[in-house]
């Protein structure tokens, strides 16, 4: 059995909403069921092989290659299985995801995450702005699992976010943790301006002391025993966060104008 | 252009037709006599073997006004995840519970119905709704004005002006916003809930008029009599959804003191307060009731499972019950101090007690009310569960194997509760055609809809008779609207404009001095640009006014 592989051949001004083609949802489905699933793309719905080279017969694992910025909700509310993007994704990759893995070899566009609540996704490129931030009409971001992001991240990252470990290599953007409601972001590279803003709860880790609005709160240096615990677990993950030693951190507290229980930690 | 559909088995109860072999000659957009001999027919349609029945018509539904659009605004989710592709014919679409108009139109046509009637209309929103019903391709629709909770009224009703100054009132709100009933929600209840009042019984005075829903319902149900509107006052009584509302509802019935009345989803209405959870079926006693009292007519509101939106103007309910909004969020507003609106998401769910006794409820009310001409199928669209699961409902009620089999997959505790499985009766098609055609035209007062008669719009529905009840209704072979084919199979294959009902009601011209000046002091908007022109509906040739004649005008009162 060899992997399921979509080759995209042909390039669209419009975008492409692929959330039909996840591991579970073709599972036990013919190449001719496949060939004609309709995929949402702007006011038209266009068929799997008018879009897309279908070779490969594991729907465990999906292979998109090819790919460019325009193919939306890809692995949406997947549970099970592997998809590789060798190229582009566009914008909401991971939606509501439950379980699986998910690799990009490339960018992915807009709220990628949003609303992921298990699983592993790995961005090998630069994410987008609203990365695990929550959409339009949803009150919640990322609700659980594992997101790295080798590049850059753009603004507004971790929005809303409720739970899960959300990992930057590069740089981010502005309003980082914006509204946060829980859970773990990591950035080794800089913040940009409106650090924490509306932050509720949960750890948002840095390298570097940022730029921080007054409602940040300094609690001083401290060395915190749970941090180990948690570097522990990071020793797993592919890239740099594995290799962290540090529990020695620099607290803010905040936002004291949304509850103040939010922290910024900044390694020493 | 003469149409002829051949040898279809007819159901038309108007005319007590109940499954005889029938040709039906169609000329111009209206069913007309056997033409003669020699005439030469156009086009012939062989419906051998196939159920005739006139266009159906959906007498209460949430497809306009303020409160769906923000119902729109607030789902995203909904719209999101039901895209429709644009096709030859059709515009693309979306949404579930609260679709985008377009689709609304598309949707309810391919089911077989040809007319939809929006009962929330806020006169100083009924430019808004009708804009939305003007965007609602197809099917025929109108709006029900909402009266009871508006400041002049109350005010007239705490000065105890005379029934001729209110029933001027209420005509002259129907002309100024092309109404075709009148509809009174929480009565009194909606002004009480911005006075602080949390809940209001029938016979309990709202704090600030001191008049209580008994005398809004009084004065309303007379008016409306008087000024000879088909309609009867539609009424959605006083607290909806709170166990043992059952009392007040039964008390509403006698309320209008013998004027005609139709109270709306019924099944919110029913509810006892027996067993371990004080949450039981009071749907034996209203239905008795309903049998009982000839001047009252209901319609459901059925629920069904799955994910929907609440939508209504019944802020003072809508507010106590936003907690349980599932995705949690809501919105409770006032609208111009005249009425309110409350929207909040709702999961019903089978697992769920109260859910699935509410279920059991309302399918309880349909079957133990005796005359189909005066219950109706609803499932307070989008309240209960979107329109598009219309087919399902029907065949819950004409199949009764089918309904006791859904019935075991109810909560346990629930299942308990009811008596549904050991009601026999199935609904006949003649029974259906009674609740969705002809029963719904002269409750709406449509003269020229809901049935097969000569003169009569040619609004006609052709199914295939099917032992799956859903699956018949789901997908008619034919649906001609005004003697145009619009669908096929299931189909849209043309996308027509329908008409907008309304009645012209006469009254006494001389209220608009008093009106002037209310409107004038206390108003957002001048009294003449508040008033709903024809030409503002018939804009752009998408639709025209119908005015219903209101026969049976009463002379005025003493």
């Amino acid at each position: 059995m060899s992997a399921l592989t979509f080759t995209l051949k042909i390039r669209t001004t419009q975008r492409i909403d692929v959330s039909a083609l996840t591991p579970e949802k073709l599972q036990g489905q013919s190449p001719e069921t496949t060939a004609a699933i309709l995929l949402p793309s702007g006011k038209h719905a266009l068929r799997v092989d008018e879009v897309f080279d279908i070779a490969g017969d594991d729907a465990g694992n999906i292979v998109f290659k090819n790919s460019d910025g325009k193919l939306d909700y890809i692995g949406s509310q997947m549970k099970s299985g592997s998809i590789i993007v060798e190229g582009e994704a566009g914008a909401y990759l991971g939606f509501q995801m439950r379980s699986g893995n998910i690799t990009v070899h490339g960018n992915t566009g807009v709220y990628a995450a949003s609303g992921m609540a298990g699983g592993f996704i790995h961005i090998h490129g630069n994410a987008g702005d609203f990365l695990a931030a929550a959409i339009v009409g949803d009150r919640k971001g990322m609700k659980g699992g594992t997101v790295i992001v080798s590049g850059n991240a753009g603004d507004r990252v971790g929005d809303q976010m409720r739970r899960g470990i959300l990992l930057i290599e590069g740089n981010v953007g502005s309003y980082c943790a914006s509204r946060m409601l829980a859970g773990t972001i990591g950035v080794l590279g800089t913040v940009g301006d409106h650090v924490g803003f509306g932050m509720r709860r949960g750890t948002l880790l840095l390298t570097k002391t940022p730029e921080m609005h007054a409602t940040l709160q300094d609690c001083g240096t401290h060395t915190l025993p749970f941090l180990s615990l948690m570097f522990k677990s990071f020793a797993q993950l592919p890239g740099k966060f594995a290799k962290i030693g540090s529990n020695r951190v620099q607290r803010y507290a905040g936002d004291i104008a949304n509850d103040g229980k939010g922290e910024i930690l900044v390694l020493q | 252009m003469l149409i002829k559909l051949t040898g279809g088995k007819v159901y038309d109860p108007a005319h007590q037709i109940n499954g005889k072999v029938m040709d039906i000659h169609i000329r111009d957009g209206r069913i007309v006599e056997r033409p003669h001999e020699g005439e030469k027919i156009n086009q012939e349609y062989d419906l051998r073997g196939k159920v005739v029945m006139a266009g159906a018509i959906d007498m209460h539904t949430h497809i306009g006004g303020g409160k769906v659009n923000i119902a729109r605004m607030m789902l995203p989710e909904d719209h999101r995840t039901d895209p429709v592709a644009h096709t030859e014919h059709c515009r693309a679409g979306c949404g579930h519970a609260a679709p985008s108009t377009l689709t609304t139109g598309y949707r309810y046509a391919e089911m077989g119905y040809t007319a939809g009637f929006e009962p929330a209309m806020m006169p100083v929103n009924a430019r808004q709704t009708h804009l939305e019903m003007g965007d609602t391709p197809i099917i025929d629709k109108g709006g029900y004005a909402m009266l009871g909770s508006d400041d002049f009224f109350l005010r007239m009703l705490t000065a105890k002006q005379d029934q001729n100054a209110i029933n001027d009132y209420v005509a002259w709100t129907m002309h100024a916003s092309q109404a075709i009933g009148i509809k009174v929600v929480n009565p009194g209840g909606i002004s009480a809930f911005k006075f602080n009042q949390r809940a209001l019984d029938l016979d309990e005075l709202n704090s600030h008029y001191q008049v209580s829903p008994r005398d809004v319902l009084k004065a309303l149900s007379r008016a409306v009599h008087e000024l000879g509107v088909p309609h009867p006052l539609h009424v959605h009584a006083n607290n909806l959804g709170v166990p043992g509302n059952m009392e007040t509802t039964l008390k509403t019935m006698g309320a209008s003191e013998g004027f005609p009345m139709h109270l709306t989803h019924i099944q919110f209405h029913s509810y006892g307060t027996e067993g371990d959870r004080k949450f039981s079926s009071g749907a034996a006693a209203i239905a008795e009731a309903l049998n009982r009292h000839k001047h009252i007519s209901a319609d459901v509101g059925q629920i069904l499972f799955g994910q929907t939106v609440t939508a209504s103007g019944d802020n003072m309910r809508q507010f106590a019950n936003a907690g349980h909004g599932s995705p949690k969020k809501s919105v409770i507003m006032d609208i111009e101090c005249d009425a309110g609106c409350g929207v909040v998401p709702f999961k019903y769910k089978d697992q769920n007690f109260v859910n699935a006794l509410q279920w059991a409820i309302g399918l309880e009310i349909f079957l133990l009310t005796e005359d189909p001409w005066r219950i109706f199928l609803t499932t307070d669209h989008p309240n209960g569960a979107p329109f598009t699961s219309y087919p399902h409902l029907i065949r819950l009620l004409m199949d009764k194997s089918f309904r006791n089999d859904m019935f075991t997959k109810l909560n346990l505790d629930a299942q308990a509760m009811s008596t549904l499985t050991s009601i026999d009766r199935e609904y006949s098609l003649y029974e259906i055609a009674i609740m969705t055609r002809a029963g719904a035209a002269k409750l709406v007062g449509l003269h020229d809809r809901g049935h097969l008669g000569v003169g009569a719009g040619a609004d006609i529905t052709v199914y295939t008779d099917q032992p799956d009840r859903e699956a018949m209704f789901a997908k008619p072979d034919y649906v001609f609207k005004d003697g145009e084919l619009v669908v096929r199979n299931g189909q849209v294959v043309k996308v027509t404009w329908g008409s907008t009902h309304t009645v012209k009601p006469e009254f006494d011209r001389s209220i608009e001095k008093d009106l002037k000046k209310y409107f004038d002091r206390y108003h957002t908007i001048n009294m003449e640009n508040f008033k709903v022109r024809d030409d503002e509906i018939a804009e752009g040739g998408r639709g025209k006014v119908i005015v219903q004649a209101c026969e049976g005008r009463r002379e005025r009162s003493e």
